[in-house]
């Protein structure tokens, strides 16, 4: 079932009545997420995109806007009504009902021609329970689980009654780093096995890239980019996306564009063709710096991390606005990295230019 | 050094609470145990230095065989079994609405705790003055406000509390009192118990489109079963020590004018004193042995029902 | 496939139609349920002052008067002399007083050694002490009676202060509180040479406040309410307290009692209740639903 967010808005009046602030969670938020797919809600805190889920879920009323599921417009219609499954980010397990009648829960909900036979329903939860493989915990409490555990019980309890969509919110926040890489794996697997429609809430961009089909960024209730993770790595659309995407994450600049080349600290480093003279902030991914010893950008050396195969070199740059440059390198590249600077010349693709005042991409022609 | 003169700081803090416990708390538990088991002791005769008390359980006999004191029991009893169910079911449902609600909660919970903070004779007179009947016979006089409103409801006068009332009228208003009067503390502890249950079982349980009677019984109630265990228990030894809404409403007599005694087991116990200490001690820890085989059922049963 | 599947668009109209209607009803029957107890739980006190203030006549109307025609201030005044207030206000408030102030000391001495200081058999002694919590007081009552007696103490004041001195729960709340404060502070204090009781003046009390507040308007609400224990261990009416008189006073059941002013003296004894609910209201309910004990 594919999901429509049609100008999506929501507004939260503020709790200071006398200063009467608004609280725009959400901004106009337009969005067709396709059928069977996986999309990631991605932006640091208080960037509305819980707001989103909850609105999408139905707890939430939105101010403005509409919600379709398919062609029908659901907008109007409570959580009871929607028929999506949402996992909670402390998974919100019953506590007095053991795993079996946790999962049992929703089916037993049903009414009227959807009601089921009690076998089936036992059949259904016993499904969806070996889908997330944790058929041997039926009988007990959520309190003796663990944590990764408890999770696959409340993926099980939101898959059990098959919903159009499924809702997961924060879903690994509360695992630790192992469990996180194994679940989000799992996540993706179930997924892929059910071709439902899922949407996840996150603030954590690698889990985002690693799983998702779509991302979708946002800040201060405004969707900033959406698009293939790839997609949004390799082109961002401001300087908020190339910031928040990559780990290490993008090294920013102060420069300027005059006469078709990029200058920073008065030097030009690479050739912008197409592009007006102005002030920029240019963003160079850590892996778009090639060691030359006759490259135009010279950086001060300050140390070296061993990563493995990679290499990261630590260094300053005077028209950093980061304290120290990363550049992430091949370890025979690196060990002629030993003097007091280091020289690299750019991989352009690598290089985006945004507006000093917009933050907005400018584009270049890269050959 | 400092150690040993820190132990003996100790008891002297501790010095006058331990004093008046001995003489208060821990001396009434073995004298009650002794006065109970020396046959027909009264404090008159003790003063009048007889102390040749015959040992035995003469006492308890007396008492249990006593008329007057089977009629403490069954009105306690009664008023028990009918208070509890009654005041924890009302106050249940009140809690929950409350919680349901946003614009008055906070009014409204103020205005349901008001009963607590009253002096139970006191008000107990002024529900004496609402069931009370001044002129039945003349129609231009009273017939009692609640009456009057039952009026409305096309409901005859019924005699309540007056010269020639029904044990059961009497009952009923006692119940109707002593409901009114557990329904604050019951609602306190209740919505207090609510509101600490974490709001994701509800959103939950919306999401699975859970009716609203199921959310009830399958998600407040169990979650709130410790609370209401609590509100039961304390509900039930309250119960056992009713006594003082009756004197609010019948006096000191307990009782309508002719009518069938309302006494309870502490006015029985209270009512001996003076002369009948022996018995008296023997009633309080008959008293006590029900409140303790009750108290132990009630923690046995919301044992196997709670699920904490 | 569930039944949300099945929606068409005329259905998903009824649906969020019907879902508004059933809100609505919901909330509207929620609020007529809690304003029908409302008015039930409330309708006493509003019947206690609108009868204090009428007539007799008019108190005795076939058609009750919901305000009173003629506000009548005198029957306050004769429930006074009718019920013997003063003096028994008088007594209430020494016996209050008197019990509340004694009763603090006692209790922070004792929970400041049970929850500061080390002894042998302080765990022992503490248990103990809880355990005496689960007899009714019914039991301590018939022998502390025949005590009473017997020390000469009836018709004093100290017969209606000192035997209620000491509570177990208050010691267990506050030695709770106390508890609560963390241990390096004192032996901060201890460095610094500060003697146990400047501590305890100067630290503990001031922070463990709100639960002296609650003790303190609990152990006055006691002696305001107390009925039984005067009752028995006075016999002579100036010595009692003041619902003892309210109750004495107006014990005519005759239907020719002068309810009027009996609802005067009911009130006078209710206003000074509510006062401190209006205003203390926080600590009472926090207190309350910490014990559970009336009074």
């Amino acid at each position: 079932m594919k999901v429509v967010l049609q100008n999506l808005t929501k507004i939260f009046p503020s709790r200071n009545k006398k200063a009467n602030e608004e609280v725009v969670a959400v901004n106009d938020f337009t969005f067709e997420i396709p059928d069977g797919k996986l999309i990631g809600l991605l932006g640091p805190s208080g960037c509305g995109k819980s707001t989103t889920l909850y609105m999408i879920s139905g707890l939430q009323k939105p101010s403005g806007g509409r919600i379709f599921f398919g062609d029908d417009d659901v907008t109007e219609l409570s959580a009871e009504n929607r028929g999506v499954g949402l996992v909670f980010q402390n998974y919100a397990l019953y506590p007095h009902m053991t795993v079996k009648q946790n999962i049992l829960f929703p089916l037993q909900n049903l009414k009227g021609e959807d009601k089921l036979e009690k076998d089936v329903m036992l059949d259904r939860a016993y499904q969806a329970a070996k889908l997330v493989q944790i058929d041997e915990l039926m009988e007990r409490k959520p309190s003796e689980l663990s944590g990764g555990q408890q999770q696959r019980v409340a993926i099980a309890r939101a898959l059990v009654k098959m919903p159009k969509v499924l809702l997961l919110d924060e879903p690994l926040s509360n695992l630790d780093a192992r469990l996180r890489l194994q679940t989000r794996e799992e996540i993706r697997r179930i997924q892929k096995e059910t071709g439902i429609t899922t949407i996840f809430v996150t603030h954590d961009q690698e889990e985002a890239m690693s799983i998702s089909d779509m991302i979708v960024v946002m800040k201060l209730g405004v969707v900033q980019q959406i698009g293939a993770p790839q997609d949004v790595y390799d082109d961002p659309t401001n300087l908020f996306v190339a910031k928040f995407l990559g780990t290490p994450p993008i090294n920013v600049f102060e420069g300027e564009v005059k006469a078709g080349k990029l200058y920073l600290d008065d030097v030009a480093v690479l050739d912008v063709p197409g592009v007006e003279d102005q002030p920029v902030y240019a963003g160079i991914r850590p892996e778009g710096f090639i060691p030359d010893a006759f490259g135009p950008m010279i950086c001060n050396l300050s140390g070296v991390d061993v990563m493995g195969r990679d290499v990261s070199l630590v260094t300053t740059h005077p028209a950093s606005l980061n304290p120290v440059v990363r550049s992430i390198v091949d370890a025979d590249a690196a060990k002629n990295a030993t003097g007091l600077t280091v020289s690299y010349s750019l991989k352009p693709h690598k290089v985006f230019l945004f507006n000093k005042e917009t933050e907005a991409r400018v584009y270049f022609e890269v050959k | 050094m400092v150690e040993s003169k820190h132990k003996w700081k100790a008891w002297l803090y501790l010095a006058p609470a331990i004093a008046l416990l001995l003489v208060f708390t821990v001396w009434p538990i073995f004298n009650t145990l002794r006065m109970a088991f020396w046959e027909d002791y009264s404090i008159m005769k003790d003063l009048g230095g007889r102390l040749d008390f015959k040992f035995g359980i003469k006492n308890f006999v007396k008492v249990i065989n006593y008329q007057g004191f089977k009629d403490c029991l069954v009105n306690t009893l009664l008023l028990t079994v009918l208070t509890v169910p009654i005041s924890t079911l009302l106050a249940l449902l009140i809690a929950v609405c409350l919680n349901a609600i946003k614009p008055l909660q906070r009014l409204l919970q103020t205005i349901f705790f008001l009963p607590y903070v009253t002096n139970s004779i006191a008000i107990g007179m002024v529900f004496e003055a609402m069931f009370n009947i001044v002129g039945y016979k003349t129609p231009e006089e009273s017939i009692g406000i609640i009456n009057t409103v039952l009026g409305v409801f096309g409901v005859d006068p019924i005699n309540w509390i007056n010269a020639g009332s029904s044990y059961w009228a009497n009952i009923a208003v006692l119940v109707i009192y002593i409901v009114w009067n557990a329904l604050p503390f019951k609602i306190l502890i209740l919505l207090g118990g609510l509101q600490s249950i974490n709001k994701q079982y509800y959103d939950a349980a919306k999401i699975d489109s859970t009716p609203r009677v199921r959310v009830f019984t399958k998600i407040t109630v169990p979650l709130l079963s410790p609370m209401l265990a609590y509100v039961v228990i304390t509900g039930f030894i309250g119960g056992f020590k009713e006594y003082s809404s009756i004197v609010g409403i019948f006096g000191d007599d307990m009782q309508a004018v002719g009518g069938e005694s309302l006494n309870t087991m502490v006015g029985y116990i209270y009512d001996a004193l003076g002369n009948q200490e022996g018995r008296a001690s023997a009633a309080a820890l008959i008293l006590f042995a029900i409140i303790f085989v009750v108290t132990m059922i009630n923690l046995y049963v919301s044992k196997k029902k709670t699920h904490y | 496939m569930t039944n949300q599947a099945t929606l068409t668009e005329k259905n998903i109209q009824k649906v969020s139609s019907h879902q508004k209607v059933v809100k609505i009803i919901v909330q509207a029957l929620l609020y007529a349920f809690l304003g029908i107890m409302a008015l039930i739980i409330v309708f006493p006190f509003y019947w206690m002052i609108i009868s204090s203030l009428k007539s007799t006549p008019e108190y005795r109307l076939a058609v009750p008067t919901l305000f009173p025609k003629e506000i009548m201030w005198g029957n306050y005044a004769e429930a006074f002399t009718a019920a013997n207030l003063g003096r028994l206000f008088l007594n209430t408030v020494i016996v209050g007083v008197v019990s509340t102030v004694l009763s603090l000391v006692i209790t922070v001495l004792s929970a400041f050694a049970f929850a500061r200081l080390e002894f042998k058999g302080k765990n022992t002694l503490f248990a103990a002490l809880l355990a005496t919590m689960m007899i009714p007081g019914e039991l301590f009552t018939i022998t502390n009676y025949v005590t009473v007696t017997k020390f000469g103490w009836i018709d004093r004041y100290v017969v209606l202060i000192v035997p209620f001195l000491v509570s177990v729960f208050y010691i267990y709340l506050l030695r709770q509180n106390f508890m609560q404060i963390p241990n390096e502070l004192y032996l901060a204090a201890k460095v610094d040479g500060t003697t146990d009781l400047k501590y305890l003046w100067k630290v503990m009390i001031p922070l463990s406040l709100p639960t002296l507040i609650s003790i303190t308007i609990l152990k006055m609400m006691g002696a305001w309410n107390s009925y039984v224990w005067p009752r028995l261990v006075t016999t002579k009416d100036n010595m009692r307290l003041i619902t003892n008189g309210l109750r004495d006073a107006f014990t005519d059941m005759s239907g020719q009692a002068n309810i009027p002013v009996q609802m005067a003296a009911v009130t006078v004894v209710s206003i000074p209740l509510f006062l401190v609910f209006i205003f203390l209201r926080k600590y009472i309910m926090k207190g309350v639903s910490r014990s559970g004990i009336k009074g």
